[in-house]
């Protein structure tokens, strides 16, 4: 057993159980603290500070809340003999573990993205439920189900740079 | 095998910095952070990455909202560490982080920054 996975918290801290660490490693196991901070500071008012130890424990939290959404839907893959985490995959254990108000905010980000979200997404009459969520959840299985086919090359980015799929 | 590459290519063509392109968080550095959740994760649709940078905002952005409901019961204006700890103990949904919160808060029970009361009393 090298290293606990699921643990990021534990690394940095103590230090005497484990072979030694690096600052490379640190960078691995969690999200640049600068962006971590600009997202604190769009939820505080104006007047208001953080603490450099909030923000790394902010950021400890992020590390620890990836793993535990992951480690949840990689179980249902596992049961659903399946080898590739999708996006779906991700909403389906974030509902299952209480965090069911992000998933309608993530599927407007997602519908938004396939969309093109620099090409102009809402001009048309007739997509006034875009706003909303997405129509059909087949959409996006499909469109996932091309991803995990291409396998785990270069053909995922190429599909992602051409968003058609999701919006007809 | 490094992925970064690929992502921060595509990701150009749209962002502002580049790295993260229209993310807010790099997406790169989610799914090895991903990768490190499990010996079974080991592969991860393109879209997942992206999933996470918005959920880890909206995340983010909901621990420091609760964290400063604590700071300001405490009169204070300075979020530390253990309004961290007390938004993650007070809410149901981040159970899964006690633990990483206590370990790291015990030492800092009796911080009430002097300069912040004072800041307060004069203001």
């Amino acid at each position: 057993m090298a290293e606990a996975p699921a643990s990021p918290g534990g690394g940095s801290h103590d230090s005497g159980e484990h072979s030694p660490r690096s600052n490379v490693r640190e960078q691995d196991r969690y999200l640049p603290i600068a962006n971590i901070s600009r997202i604190m500071k769009k939820a505080l008012p104006a007047n208001g500070k953080i603490a450099k130890d909030a923000k790394e424990t902010v950021q400890e939290c992020v590390s620890e809340f990836i793993s535990f959404i992951t480690s949840e839907a990689s179980d249902k893959c596992q049961r659903e003999k399946r080898k590739t985490i999708n996006g779906d995959d991700l909403l389906w254990a974030m509902a299952t573990l209480g965090f069911e108000d992000y998933i309608d905010p993530l599927k407007v980000y997602l519908a938004k993205y396939r969309e093109g979200d620099t090409k102009g997404s809402g001009k048309g009459g007739e997509s006034s439920s875009k706003k909303e969520v997405q129509p059909s959840p087949n959409a996006q299985i499909s469109l996932q189900g091309s991803f995990s086919q291409g396998g785990y090359s270069n053909s995922q980015t190429q599909q992602m740079m051409v968003p058609m799929q999701g919006s007809e | 095998m490094r992925q970064a590459g690929k992502y921060s290519g595509f990701m150009m063509s749209g962002g502002i910095s580049g790295r993260t392109g229209p993310h807010s968080l790099p997406l790169a550095r989610i799914k090895k952070i991903m990768k490190k959740s499990g010996e079974d994760v080991k592969m991860i649709s393109g879209e997942a990455p992206i999933v996470f940078s918005k959920a880890c905002e909206l995340f983010i952005e909901e621990l420091t909202r609760r964290s400063w409901a604590t700071t300001m019961q405490g009169k204070r204006r300075t979020l530390h560490k253990d309004d961290v700890a007390s938004a993650v103990v007070a809410t149901d949904i981040f159970d899964f982080l006690v633990s990483l919160v206590s370990e790291t808060a015990s030492h800092s029970e009796d911080v009430t920054e002097p300069e912040e009361m004072e800041k307060l009393g004069s203001s």
